[in-house]
């Protein structure tokens, strides 16, 4: 049957004259009377212009799904925060206030231009994350009628508190510069929002040390420049953080240590916990393990009557093969987890010492690595073991033992988030003494490490939205599931309430919504659909569909092409044949 | 005023006073609660091999004296997993190898508590509603696989555990129990089992753990067992009991062996701990509160040992004394025990089981423990089995179906015991069979038969009660559980259930999936029979946990053989050749249609017309003319009109037999 309908088409003209069938004298059949068919055109034709038009449906209904994701919004956000950490973009209000006691009126027109130059002067060059600065002078009114009050001459704790009492509640950091007799000029910054000069100084030195307490101490937190960077931010991607603390007896045949954390965690970790609750999500657990040899070595000092380790033994000293620092199984997938280590030697190496690189022994005998948590090695007292008994009993850390350690941690802590951990911040116009909270961080810390959290988290946000909308786009096949949709929609709503927050200078709400921000982002990103094997190739699909649609579009395109063919060359016929007939009339 | 202070002074005085209490016990208790035990039990068995049998416990309060947050022994990762997924019981076991029930007996707690199915086993009761315990389990399930280094992550799929009512494990709903059969169980399984102990094996017993010595063995079973009651709401709190136990059977070195067989067949091999361990005892964990090793010698072998000390008196009678196996004359040890413990037996006059304790509290690296056990005189003797003998296996042959055949061989050794169990005159033994199967082995529980002495019986009239939950396709496996009530002098009994073997997904293949599907072994219980091995202890206050933990009653337990079923494997690229003949057959058939469509009948009829009228029909025409090429002749169109009409008749019939070709075609396949 199919080699009739193949066979070219043979005009047959309907008059029975004879003629050879064959083509190759088509001198003799160019004449048609009847006006050619349009009916098996038009069925070809429209068949072939269905299956194209059909295409797109078809197209449509293989298309997989792909929850729509806002990317003109994540361009525009991932814009807005700006492409490096290092010159961050938001915005927040900071305000300050200055207040001078015991200096004549009539400088206050003077001061005023003062401290703003002093500002600029050290705006202009480094990094800051406030961008507006605010500064008000106090010379009269409520407030400084009751700072005149306050002894200045007394000690710093109880100034401290006095101020907090005159200046407290509101977010304005504040600096009391106080013209004493002393000649030795004393710089304190408190435990609030808020710091004071006691001295003989001149207008000059005082708008210096205003502008720099406000500037360094109070926006970049009297952080190092460099020191740890911005990057090492010890908060997991779903804002949690848990501090893992392990008692590791490095031997039990020669001594078994044990602790009451309880305690502990009771009366010093609660506070602090708390108090950094705007930034992460704190949570702790400790253990006691046993037969962890460190697996750095330690030589014998005479002089010292102690065993060395220096810093450079440092990469070397945790030993993870024996040290089962077990990741948590309470904290979620994305929580960092904070290892703390107190480190009770071995007989055979007690007591165990840090040697710093400049030859002098380190007074914490402890040591930080940025992102994992830190070390601290502590010698039983009088490293002696009782040799008569094969068989230590356990013994407990004493409670002021205890209380030291857990001052190195809060040091460690501190320094892991980015803080100094000494109470001493050398400028270049003096030196200034910072008063320890007892909560671990005092206020105008807290707010600094909002400030930076912030600032992170939305950075870290709009990058990672930005590679998944680059992946996304890269991968066109790709499914995506209405959830990561949602997610990403979400992600983008708690960053745009993140920088509001922000510039209004709400700096935990901001904290609190960008750390939402970026654990939404994070969850969009690493959502189990993406990870598996999600990708329904193209060439998969080729391989599909072409069985069939191949030699269907060759039956259909030749299909309308031989009935094209034949029309027209029926009509030329029946053209032909009409113009004879008018030539023969 | 005056009146009033007296009572509540008092009350007041109670009260501080329990507040002083209950603080320091408190103090007390979060300090020093979480205790940690380490035992090991050694046992000869009579095919010449050893059983060594470790034995870890480490407690932790519960939640409400300590934290919860705050270890200092018990492994944190386990407390927070306890924690965090509600578990109230849980049991999970790796084993390679198969125990040997007729010679390793099956009437011991060892045999019922530790003899555990190859792969992995892991049954967990949660303390949740009942809508959340699959949730529970599937968390539960990832964690263990993350914990362990093994594929348990496996057992998520509904496919693979089981829910059931009361076959193995009493419980009230929350219970989940699954297997992997198929699990390779090594090193890297034992080395996170390890890290839950405080000296993991860096001291103590478990340091005996050699691990080319111990994969060398006939039998590895590694299991751990917590039970907490944390999530009680009334009762006794005890915390969380953590247990870990290892049983390995081992045999020696075989070198030795060889001379010994060439020089005494019947002598046992000689052995001590550094001659099947490859390691002697160094010390104990410090951390252990107990730290023991113990010898246990059997009911059977005490026999035996006695027959032969009477025989020894009958030759040398200053041996008269009453020491019991003191001094017994057929074999030495190496080291002499601290104390000695005689099984409290009621039941069994004849005698009892005799336990030697070794504490290892003395011992050091300068003064190792090598426990060595040295034979003097062949013994020959055989361990407790359980009242009936269970073995599965598979009969019928092809892809199709197939039968699976439980059979029960009564050891006989058992009778008089039995008789004087029950002592009456319907006297019954009760086997309760608990059995889960994959979807795609399709039982038929219709046809379950049951032949007691070879001889087919009713059903009802053994079947006590019968619990059967069907499999559903892709969703859950088919559970069964049956109470068997066999009369007690019965010989041998079985049980035969038909299946049918169905068909899986392309995707539900495992890798390699022409090895064959394996069907969990069958867990039979005679509840009747509890073993419990009570020991005389003196009144000391630390019991061993090991000791009281065989004190416990638990029913008899066995497991069967694990059965592997090949089933039919597909070509895997099956699903693109369906593909690609389906939409060849769809091309064929829109191109054809179209090709119908353009057909023009009537032209084709008047071409034809001319063409008979003038020469000969095509097809002859065509074979004429390409025979005319193939013998390089010049083609002459042939004259005669006779032709057209053989022609259209030659093609009306390929026409019908095209037609009648399809038909019989298409009968034949669509039955």
């Amino acid at each position: 049957m199919a080699e009739i309908s193949e066979e070219p088409p043979n005009p047959i003209p309907p008059q029975p004259q004879p003629q050879p069938q064959h083509t190759h004298q088509p001198s003799e059949s160019t004449i048609r009377k009847a006006k050619p068919g349009l009916k098996r055109l038009t069925l070809t034709l429209s068949v072939l212009v269905s299956f194209i038009f059909a295409f797109p449906f078809l197209y449509k209904s293989v298309e997989i799904h792909r929850a729509p994701l806002p990317f003109r919004e994540i361009d525009s956000l991932s814009s807005q925060i700006g492409s490096s950490n290092n010159h961050p973009s938001l915005s927040f209000p900071c305000h300050f206030q200055a207040i001078f006691v015991n200096f004549n009126n009539s400088n206050a027109e003077t001061l005023e231009p003062l401290i703003f130059d002093e500002l600029t002067k050290l705006t202009s060059n480094a990094t800051s994350q406030c961008s507006t600065l605010s500064v008000k002078l106090v010379n009269s009114g409520p407030i400084w009628s009751l700072i005149g009050a306050v002894d200045f001459g007394g000690d710093d704790e109880s100034v401290d508190e006095a101020l907090a009492g005159v200046l407290g509640g509101e977010k304005v950091y504040s600096v009391v510069v106080v013209k004493g007799e002393s000649e030795e000029v004393k710089g304190v910054v408190g435990k609030n929002r808020h710091g004071w000069v006691v001295g003989r100084v001149s207008e000059v030195e005082a708008a210096e040390r205003v502008a720099e307490m406000f500037v360094k101490v109070f926006v970049n937190g009297g952080k190092e420049e460099g020191f740890i960077h911005g990057e090492f931010m010890p908060v997991g991607a779903d804002g949690r953080i848990v501090l893992s603390f392990n008692l590791l007896n490095s031997n039990p045949h020669d001594w078994v240590y044990d602790w009451d954390f309880q305690a502990i965690d009771d009366t010093l970790l609660a506070p602090i916990i708390k108090a950094l609750g705007p930034v992460a999500n704190i949570s702790v657990e400790s253990q006691v393990l046993y037969h962890t040899p460190k697996s750095s070595f330690s030589f014998w000092d005479d002089k010292r009557k102690g065993y060395i380790f220096s810093t450079k033994d440092l990469p070397f000293f945790v030993n993870s093969n024996e040290w089962h620092l077990d990741t948590s199984i309470a904290a979620g997938g994305r929580s960092k987890i904070l290892q703390f280590v107190v480190y009770v030697p071995s007989a055979k190496e007690c007591p165990l010492l840090l040697q710093l690189p400049n030859g002098e022994i380190s007074k914490t005998n402890g040591f930080i690595s940025p992102m994992w948590g830190g070390v601290i090695v502590w010698n039983p007292q009088g490293c002696l073991m009782d040799s008569e008994s094969q068989h230590p009993i356990r013994q407990t850390i004493s409670h002021q033992d205890l209380q030291k350690v857990f001052e190195v941690f809060m040091g460690q802590f501190r320094q892991l988030f980015g803080l100094k951990s000494d109470n001493l911040y050398f400028g270049s116009s003096g030196t200034y003494s910072l008063l320890a909270s007892e909560k671990g961080f005092s206020e105008w810390e807290l707010d600094f490490l909002a400030r930076r959290h912030t600032c992170f988290n939305l950075h870290s946000c709009a990058t990672t939205l930005g590679s998944l909308s680059r992946l996304v786009q890269s991968l066109p096949r790709m499914i995506i599931m209405d959830e990561i949709g949602k997610q990403v929609k979400y992600s983008l709503e708690a960053a745009n309430l993140a920088q509001r927050n922000a510039s209004l200078g709400l700096y935990d709400a901001s904290a609190v919504s960008s750390r939402q921000a970026r654990s939404l982002a994070e969850d969009a990103f690493f959502h189990p659909s993406i990870m598996s094997v999600s990708y329904y190739s193209f060439e998969h699909c080729f391989a599909v569909y072409s069985p069939f649609f191949l030699p269907v579009s060759m039956h259909v395109l030749l299909a309308a092409l031989r009935e094209w063919r034949r029309y027209k060359i029926e009509n030329r016929k029946y053209l032909a044949w009409k113009a004879e007939v008018k030539n023969n009339s | 005023m005056a009146h009033l202070p007296r009572r509540t002074h008092s009350i007041l005085l109670i009260l501080s006073i329990q507040i002083c209490f209950s603080t320091i016990f408190a103090v007390f208790g979060s300090v020093f609660q979480e205790e940690f035990s380490e035992e090991l039990l050694l046992k000869p068995l009579p095919d010449r091999k050893v059983l060594a049998h470790f034995h870890f416990e480490t407690t932790a309060p519960p939640l409400s004296t300590s934290h919860g947050r705050h270890h200092h022994l018990f492994p944190k990762a386990i407390a927070q997993l306890v924690r965090k997924f509600h578990v109230k019981e849980m049991e999970l076991s790796f084993t390679q190898g198969r125990w040997n029930y007729d010679r390793w007996g099956g009437f011991d707690p060892i045999s019922s508590s530790n003899a555990k199915p190859p792969g992995v086993e892991l049954w967990a009761v949660f303390d949740v509603p009942k809508d959340q315990v699959d949730a529970s389990w599937k968390n539960l399930t990832h964690t263990l696989s993350g914990l362990f280094c093994a594929s348990i992550n496996f057992l998520e799929s509904s496919t693979t555990y089981s829910a059931h009512e009361w076959g193995f494990h009493p419980s009230s709903g929350g219970l989940r129990y699954g297997t992997l059969p198929r699990e390779a169980v090594c090193t890297e399984n034992l080395t996170p089992w390890l890290k839950l102990l405080p000296c993991r094996d860096k001291a103590g017993l478990s340091a005996l753990l050699d691990r080319p010595s111990i994969y060398r063995g006939f039998y590895h079973s590694q299991r751990l067992h917590l039970t907490s009651s944390e999530f009680h709401s009334s009762g006794v709190e005890s915390g969380i009991v953590l247990e870990q136990a290892l049983t390995v059977v081992l045999q020696h070195n075989s070198h030795k062996m060889s001379k010994t067989f060439s020089s005494e067949t019947k002598l046992q091999p000689s052995w001590s701990l550094s001659s099947i361990f490859g390691r002697k005892v160094t010390g104990r964990c410090v951390l252990a509160k107990t730290s023991n090793v113990y010898l246990q010698l059997e009911r059977g072998l005490v026999t035996e040992l006695e027959n032969l000390q009477k025989d020894n008196m009958i030759t040398g009678p200053d041996h008269v004394g009453s020491g019991g196996l003191k001094d017994n004359p057929g074999f030495e040890l190496s080291v002499r025990p601290e104390k000695i413990f005689n099984e409290v037996n009621s039941l069994h006059r004849k005698s009892s089981s005799v336990l030697y304790e070794y504490s290892i509290e003395r011992y050091s690296v300068f003064e190792p423990f090598d426990l060595g056990l040295t034979w003097k005189f062949p013994v020959v003797w055989s361990c407790p089995q359980a009242p009936l003998h269970s073995s599965r296996f598979l009969m019928g042959s092809g892809n199709q179906r197939g039968t699976i055949a439980i059979s029960f061989i009564s050891t006989g050794l058992e009778e008089g015991f039995l008789s004087a169990n029950i002592g009456e005159e319907s006297c019954k033994l009760q086997a309760d069979i608990f059995q889960v199967v994959p979807w795609y082995i399709k039982v038929y529980y219709h046809t379950l038969r049951v032949f007691v002495d070879g001889q087919p019986e009713a059903i009802t009239n053994v079947v006590e009660k019968m619990h059967v939950s069907p499999s559903e396709d892709k969703v859950s496996p088919g559970v069964m559980e049956l109470v068997l009530k066999f009369p007690c002098a019965v010989k041998s009994a079985a049980l035969t259930l038909e299946f049918d073997k169905g068909f899986l997904h392309i995707d539900e293949y495992p890798p390699d999936a022409n090895q064959g599907f394996d069907i969990p072994s069958a867990v039979i219980i005679f509840p009747n029979f509890q073993t419990s091995m009570h020991y005389l202890e003196d009144n000391s206050s630390n019991k061993s946990p090991m000791l009281s933990k065989f004190q416990e009653k638990s029913p008899v337990l066995s497991y069967t053989e694990v059965l592997l079923v090949p089933l039919t494997t597909p070509d895997f690229s099956m699903p693109y050749n369906v593909i690609t003949i389906t939409c060849t057959v769809f091309a064929l058939y829109f191109g054809s249609l179209l090709n119908v469509l353009r057909r023009r009948v009537g032209e084709e009829e008047r071409i034809l017309k001319n063409s008979a009228s003038k020469k000969a029909g095509r097809l002859p025409q065509l074979l004429s003319r390409l025979s005319a090429k193939l013998r390089g002749k010049e083609w002459e169109p042939p004259q005669s009109p006779s032709t057209s009409s053989s022609f259209i008749s030659s093609k009306l019939i390929l026409k019908v037999l095209i037609v009648a070709g399809v038909a019989v075609f298409w009968q034949y396949y669509s039955e």
